[in-house]
């Protein structure tokens, strides 16, 4: 090496070295401990514009002033990126007490998370506490043998539809389509008037397979098993995917992503639309002076009821510290107590997961004698499926995986239904089954 | 030893507290090699670290993993397909930071003046609004069922496209709406280099009654070569990286994976799925490929005998 | 100079002007699109058709209320700003010895400063990130910008460029007369290089100003975020509120408007300028 090399190797070498080194592992960040407890709220809801960001700050407020030993500190996340930013603060030392955190993710929070039992924490107030939500909400968050997750906005799967279209093709807005046979038809009279007919709302854009679930519980199949076999290409799962992708090859159901059909639904030009109750503002929004919206359950596939599972998010608790899970217990019951159940109901348009919160005079009777919307689905609330997700750290990259890579090309595209997810379910066994 | 080029200069005496000249250079260069050497080189030596283990970012590594991340991505269709497609990234964006930009910026330079200024502003408003927006607003119009470009095409007989969700044209339509801002980038580079012009050999020229297209051949072109050089280089390393937030909001990586590039990859990897050993390797094998091409370069250029 | 005497006339107005016109339509497009649609109540913003029946400042409105402008105006900023002003610093410093002074080390030095543009960033934010967790600058204005700077090749390539194209004679003479490297640098070749300077200095800043990966991580408090991250708050759980979006973009894209006004102007009186004395 010249002389020249030679100092400047050496000016490198030193600054790589000193950068190497600062990536040892952090040191985790002290926080104050003051007679007072404060803990660190990380919420996608938080400060977003619209009805869910106020009603979230409105319920941060209502928490205060019951609590006012406890600080809240929220931390606004972009819904996407939630679980990255988590991850990046457990690798950095300092991660949220509580966090707001989508169902499709929570498997992998499970596996590489330091996420707390809320059930261990709770201790003996678990149960009375417990008793009323709906049953399949909590059975979601059950990781080892203990509740880890508590349901906390919560939404389900539902048919938005267009009365006028409907009274336009004949069809009675009353008496809205109950299976996917009657969808079918009602999307045929429908696409008769010029207007697109129905859309499946599988491809979410934040690819989830909320709904993928729900055609596939609907038709008796699954996507897993209860032991983290993934069925995705049995006979049944198969045949519910498969109606779907017949509505596209029928011309009923047009081939695009799902923002262009629910730009297409709010221009009045699509009939039907499946999709999360969590739109409902948002497509009230487009409809209000344009056209009548009205609501559907969920369509049955095959001779029994539609069994939906259920999108959104639940509270989990990943503070070590003993006084900051306290704290970090009685915040999650606040925000998972009948009050607070009516609150995000009423201020974030989300849905009372508590079975008796609808029709009780104090808590929501009058809020739904106004907006009858909510009311089909909540229908189905109360039986919905456990939302699944498969086994293990890898369970996010096999959601996306099974949206992208089967459900994508079958539905949009024509790819063979049966031979598609053939293949891909291989390739999610490969990934999640031999952790 | 000799630092400075040119004939020495007059020396001033004594002064002992004036930087000796062996350490000048280096100062001029720390803040750089400082910069590089910490935020970049550093953390590549830790990425290089990263890609030999298994390890999702927050549960302690399960251990030294050798070139499996490697194979695991030589075996992964989706890594062929996005390295693929980096190089048609690459080759598409090319004339849009070449060609295009310099015969705007040749065109806005010959008639200085307010509407040139006006010319200029307006070309360069793509890069002025948050990219996010600028997606969205492409969306909205790339929509098949009811956005503006179906109507407009249906206009012309041609029935409506599919433009983000058909695999055939997804990938073009990102690099059309990215070719804007690299453009409007480019042209600025342009209009930069162009006016530092030495304006007497142009002089000169003009006043030899050379006509304006002889003059821009053969005075003007040549000085540009430097940059074009420098910008169409920038052009290959970087297009994956221009068309990146195009991707992701527009089509996250595209129908069947067709508008995948490696970053996206990486950053799909390392963001989404938390394989952060394996995004490391796939930046190790990036970095090979253009250390590979560079030297190849280098050694194409190195077997002309210079002029 | 006026435009009579300028050297090129190559255009004839009408094919000059008409062009510059297609090219400026396409290019405006989708912004002057966004603009409109900023314009548009909730139930038209899909519509086709440029201008609503009912235009209305709702969404305006909305953003001013509800949505901090200035704190994320002013947190851009000062990032976009250090960052711009700290790589044009490096880079000066840096083109200038490496042109002038070290003509040996020059090739290394290109070479990792080349190389240092070829590996991904993607894969080293993480790493990146753990430093600037460890150095204790999250949320932190320093945590913000210095990382930022590690990516001044293209400013320092660019300055390089810029610096050896000038005439060596104008460097010489002053050597010749006994001004010292500094004095050199600070009369002569600055001043030279100003449209260069101003060019990369605009690009830095809307290159850093657009920056979303980096600010997610390190500035994730509500009252020290950028505006990147703000714009996502109206992409929510519940649906898009893309009034509000285009009006915020539209808002907070002023100031870079203001800035690049400023900054091109340098560039476009040196064309102004005759030549180089």
């Amino acid at each position: 090496m010249n002389r020249f090399t030679r100092p400047l190797v050496a000016t490198l070498a030193v600054s790589s070295l000193l950068a190497v080194s600062a990536c040892a592992a952090a040191e985790p960040a002290g926080r104050d401990d003051n007679a007072e407890t404060t803990i660190t709220f990380s919420s996608y809801s938080y400060g977003t514009q619209g009805a869910a960001g106020d009603g979230m700050q409105t319920l941060l407020d209502a928490f205060s002033a019951a609590h006012p030993e406890i600080t809240v500190l929220p931390e606004a996340v972009p819904v996407a990126d939630a679980l990255t930013k988590t991850k990046a603060a457990v690798a950095a030392g300092s991660p949220p007490d509580v966090q707001q955190l989508g169902y499709s993710k929570m498997a992998e929070a499970f596996a590489t998370l330091p996420v707390q039992s809320i059930e261990e924490i709770a201790g003996d107030e678990w149960d009375a506490h417990v008793e009323g939500i709906a049953p399949g909400l909590v059975r979601t968050g059950e990781n080892d043998g203990t509740v880890k997750a508590l349901p906390f906005t919560v939404s389900i799967p539902t048919v938005f539809y267009n009365a006028d279209i409907f009274r336009e093709a004949g069809l009675d807005p009353e008496n809205p389509p109950t299976s996917i046979d009657e969808v079918s038809e009602a999307a045929e009279a429908i696409t008769a008037t010029g207007h697109n007919g129905v859309y499946f709302g599988l491809l979410d854009q934040g690819k989830s397979d909320y709904l993928t679930q729900s055609v596939m519980d609907s038709a008796g199949g699954q996507t897993v098993d209860d032991d983290g076999t993934v069925a995705l290409d049995s006979a049944k799962a198969v045949a519910g995917i498969q109606k779907i992708q017949d509505l596209t090859t029928e011309g009923l159901q047009p081939a695009v992503g799902i923002d262009d059909a629910i730009a297409a639904f709010s221009t009045g030009d699509l009939g039907m639309f499946v999709s999360t109750t969590a739109l409902m503002s948002n497509l009230q929004a487009g409809a209000t002076d344009k056209f009548e919206l009205r609501t559907a359950g969920f369509p049955s596939f095959d001779s029994k009821d539609a069994r939906p599972t259920h999108s959104g998010a639940g509270l989990v608790v990943l503070a070590a510290d003993e006084a900051k899970q306290k704290a970090a217990w009685e915040f999650v019951k606040f925000m998972t107590s009948e009050e607070g159940y009516t609150m995000i109901t009423e201020e974030m348009g989300y849905l009372p997961l508590r079975a008796n919160l609808a029709t009780d005079e104090a808590f929501l009777a009058g809020y739904f004698a106004e907006n009858t919307l909510l009311l089909p689905p909540l229908e189905q609330l109360q039986n919905v499926t456990p939302y699944r997700s498969f086994a293990g750290a890898k369970s996010n990259q096999a959601t996306v995986m099974l949206q992208d890579d089967a459900i994508s090309p079958i539905i949009l595209r024509g790819a063979d239904t049966q031979q598609t997810l053939t293949e891909v379910a291989d390739r999610i066994r490969e990934l999640v089954e031999s952790e | 030893m000799t630092l400075l080029t040119g004939p020495s200069r007059g020396v001033r005496q004594g002064a002992p507290r004036r930087v000796s000249s062996a350490l000048r250079p280096w100062l001029y260069l720390s803040p750089l090699l400082l910069a590089l050497g910490v935020w970049i080189y550093g953390p590549a030596l830790f990425t290089l670290g990263l890609s030999v283990l298994d390890w999702n970012l927050t549960t302690p590594p399960t251990g030294f993993v050798g070139a499996d991340n490697f194979a695991r991505l030589f075996r992964s269709a989706d890594f062929w397909q996005a390295l693929g497609q980096t190089l048609l990234y690459a080759v598409a964006l090319l004339p849009f930071s070449t060609v295009v930009p310099l015969l705007l910026a040749i065109m806005l330079w010959q008639r200085p003046g307010r509407a040139s200024t006006v010319y200029r502003s307006l070309l360069f408003l793509p890069v002025m609004m948050a990219p996010v927006a600028v997606a969205v607003s492409w969306k909205f119009m790339l929509n098949p069922l009811l956005g503006l470009a179906n109507e407009v095409v249906g206009w012309f007989g041609i029935p409506p496209v599919n433009w983000l969700g058909d695999p055939s044209t997804a990938l073009l339509v990102i690099v059309a709406v990215t070719a804007a801002k690299v453009t409007a980038f480019n042209m600025l580079l342009y209009s930069a280099a162009l006016s530092g012009l030495d304006r007497r050999t142009i002089e000169a020229a003009r006043l030899e009654g050379a006509s304006s297209w002889e003059i821009t051949r053969f005075v003007v072109a040549p000085q540009l070569v430097g940059t074009t050089v420098l910008l169409g280089t920038l052009s290959l390393v970087l297009a994956g990286q221009w068309v990146f937030t195009n991707v992701t909001v527009l089509t996250q990586g595209g129908p069947d994976g067709v508008t995948d590039n490696i970053y996206y990859r990486i950053y799909t990897l390392g963001f989404e799925f938390f394989e952060t050993g394996t995004a490391s390797a796939a930046a190790v094998i990036v970095l090979l490929v253009f250390a590979v091409a560079g030297i190849g370069w280098r050694l194409v250029r190195r077997s002309h005998v210079p002029r | 100079m006026s435009r009579a005497n300028h050297p090129m006339r190559r255009f004839g107005p009408v094919l000059w002007h008409t062009t510059l016109t297609l090219v400026a339509v396409a290019m405006v497009f989708p912004v002057l699109w966004a603009l409109l649609t900023s314009f548009k109540p909730a139930n038209d913003i899909y519509s086709v058709t440029p201008f609503s029946a009912e235009p209305t400042l709702d969404n305006y409105v909305r953003v001013l209320a509800d949505w901090p402008v200035l704190t994320l105006l002013g947190n851009t900023f000062v990032m976009a700003a250090g960052v711009a002003v700290g790589q044009i610093l490096i880079a000066v410093l840096g083109a200038y010895a490496l042109v002038h002074f070290s003509q040996r080390a020059r090739g290394p030095i290109l070479v990792l400063v080349t190389i240092s543009l070829a590996i991904p960033p993607q894969a080293l934010i993480i790493p990146q990130f753990l430093m600037t967790a460890r150095l204790g600058w999250l949320n932190t204005d320093a945590g913000l910008i210095v990382p930022q700077l590690g990516t001044c090749a293209l400013a320092v390539l660019l300055l390089v460029q810029h610096v050896e194209a000038m005439p060596r004679s104008l460097t010489n003479a002053a050597r010749l007369d006994g001004a010292r490297p500094f004095e050199v640098l600070w009369h002569i070749v600055l001043p030279a290089l100003r449209p260069a300077i101003s060019a990369v200095a605009i690009l830095v800043f809307i290159t850093t100003w657009n920056e979303y990966l980096w600010p997610l991580l390190v500035a994730p408090k509500p009252e020290d975020t950028t505006v990147q991250i703000g714009l996502t708050q109206f992409q929510t759980a519940e649906g898009n509120d893309f009034g509000g979006l285009l009006a915020a973009a539209t808002l907070t894209s002023i100031p870079i408007v203001v800035v690049y006004l400023f900054a091109s102007r340098r560039i476009t009186d040196a064309f102004l300028q005759s030549g180089i004395k």
